[in-house]
């Protein structure tokens, strides 16, 4: 106590100064205009410098969480990007005329679009596809699939959400197709080589082929209706059994840029399976008589 | 003692009614301000306690400002001067001199030149004070040297002046 008495005794001037300069500066700051805002605006200034400060700092520490947001915010916006450059595609692309043709014929059946996922290209020449429609979205085994270019192939397996389609490429395809404006069918079948290439068999030698001719389903089978384009006859042959004529087809469809393709839900299929299995019904009855 | 206390009250009246009547009305070539109340802290023996001479510093300053309309500014350059003033006494008193003997700051205790550097130093403090909070910038330092330096040699003028006639009319009684 005696030296907090000594010290304010021996700086009281000090301590009295300062006070009296304070009254006097709040006067100044308080009657006097000119001073008043050159004070606010440089004290309004200092704090703003210090705010600035205080903030950069602030972001500085927490960089890392905002650097894992915008990676977050990038992904997202990437994923969207990609979904809207796929869209624009999907508007920009030209209708061909056999597209146009194959979505005439199939216009009283409903089509599910899918996208090809995986195109495997195998040595065993068993090729399939994956497209990204499954059961879910009603696709089924025995289900046709076309594409732009024409037939591209069977479902063989549908799970939930992805189904796998044998496509003409595949070595154990056999297709049910015939010559436009003819009756004359025949199976078509691929033997490895060249994906545009396949052959259609079992056409018998009388028919009249001529190179060019249109190739499309025949609609024997309930997989495809009749008249969905396959390819054009590119050379003809003989067939090795030498009894009939084996055609060269060049297909339609470009199995090494594949990705669109519709699955083809045959609705008359449920009532041709059940005639087909009266009949069978009625056969068996006859035969056990 | 109580004479000496009146005459210095008389001597701050004075001064005060000089300057906020008078002086405060001169400018002389547009910048010169004379401020010779600066005088009232001469008028203090050197015995003086350290915190009277920065009360009546305030005192004198907001009494002047009350009538100038510049609140704050004259309290603070006379109570900053108030404080510099014993300082400035011991920086500028005569060689030898010995402070255990107290005496008034004047031209006869301490010579026209001593005296003269004190009183300049002392109305240096209080002039740069002054315009500096009146100016509040340094913006224009011409205008604001101008001033300062016109100002204090105009206010050095006048309190040699009363130095002189006070010396006159000493001398003429003695």
């Amino acid at each position: 106590m005696r030296n907090l008495l000594l010290f304010l005794q021996r700086y009281m001037h000090i301590l009295l100064f300062l006070l009296l300069e304070v009254v006097s500066m709040v006067l100044l700051f308080t009657y006097n205009r000119l001073q008043t805002t050159v004070f606010f605006s440089t004290t309004s200034s200092i704090t703003a410098g210090i705010n600035r400060m205080w903030g950069d700092v602030l972001a500085y520490t927490t960089l890392r969480k905002e650097n894992t947001r915008l990676e977050r915010e990038n992904t997202l916006l990437k994923l969207q990007n990609d979904a809207l450059r796929g869209l624009i595609d999907e508007e920009k692309h030209t209708v061909t005329a056999t597209e146009e043709r194959i979505h005439e014929k199939l216009f009283k059946y409903p089509l599910i679009n899918a996208k090809v996922t995986s195109n495997e290209n195998r040595a065993d020449r068993l090729n399939h596809l994956v497209i990204d429609k499954g059961t879910f979205h009603g696709v089924q085994n025995g289900m046709g699939v076309v594409g732009g270019g024409g037939v591209v192939g069977i479902v063989a397996e549908a799970s939930t959400n992805y189904a796998l389609v044998i496509p003409v490429t595949h070595a154990r395809s056999a297709i049910s197709c015939r010559l436009r404006g003819s009756n004359w069918f025949g199976h078509l079948s691929w033997n490895g080589g060249s994906k545009l290439i396949a052959y259609l068999d079992e056409i018998p030698r009388q028919a009249e082929v001529r190179r060019g001719m249109a190739v499309e389903t025949s609609g024997y089978s309930d997989v495809f209706p009749a008249g969905i384009f396959v390819g054009n006859v590119l050379a003809v042959g003989s067939a090795p059994d030498g009894q009939s004529l084996r055609l060269t087809v060049h297909l339609g469809t470009d199995f090494t840029n594949l990705r669109d393709v519709s699955v083809v839900k045959n609705i008359y299929r449920s009532e041709t399976d059940s005639l087909r299995n009266h009949a069978a019904f009625n056969e068996g009855v006859l035969t056990n008589n | 003692m109580l004479s000496d206390t009146l005459k210095r009250t008389y001597w701050f009246i004075g001064l005060l009614l000089l300057q906020v009547a008078v002086l405060d009305h001169i400018a002389l070539l547009g910048y010169a301000i004379p401020m010779p109340y600066v005088y009232v802290f001469c008028l203090l023996p050197t015995n003086t306690q350290h915190w009277i001479y920065v009360v009546i510093g305030f005192t004198m300053g907001f009494l002047i400002d009350i009538f100038t309309s510049t609140p704050g500014v004259g309290s603070a350059a006379l109570c900053a001067t108030g404080l510099a003033t014993p300082y400035l006494l011991k920086l500028f008193a005569p060689s030898g001199y010995a402070f255990d003997e107290p005496f008034v700051p004047s031209v006869k205790t301490m010579e026209w030149l001593p005296f003269l550097r004190f009183v300049f130093s002392l109305v240096a403090v209080n002039c740069f004070v002054y315009f500096l909070l009146e100016a509040f910038t340094l913006m224009c330092f011409g205008r604001f040297f101008l001033t300062f330096l016109l100002s204090t040699l105009l206010s050095v003028a006048f309190i040699a002046t009363f130095e002189a006639l006070l010396n006159k009319k000493k001398s003429r009684n003695g």
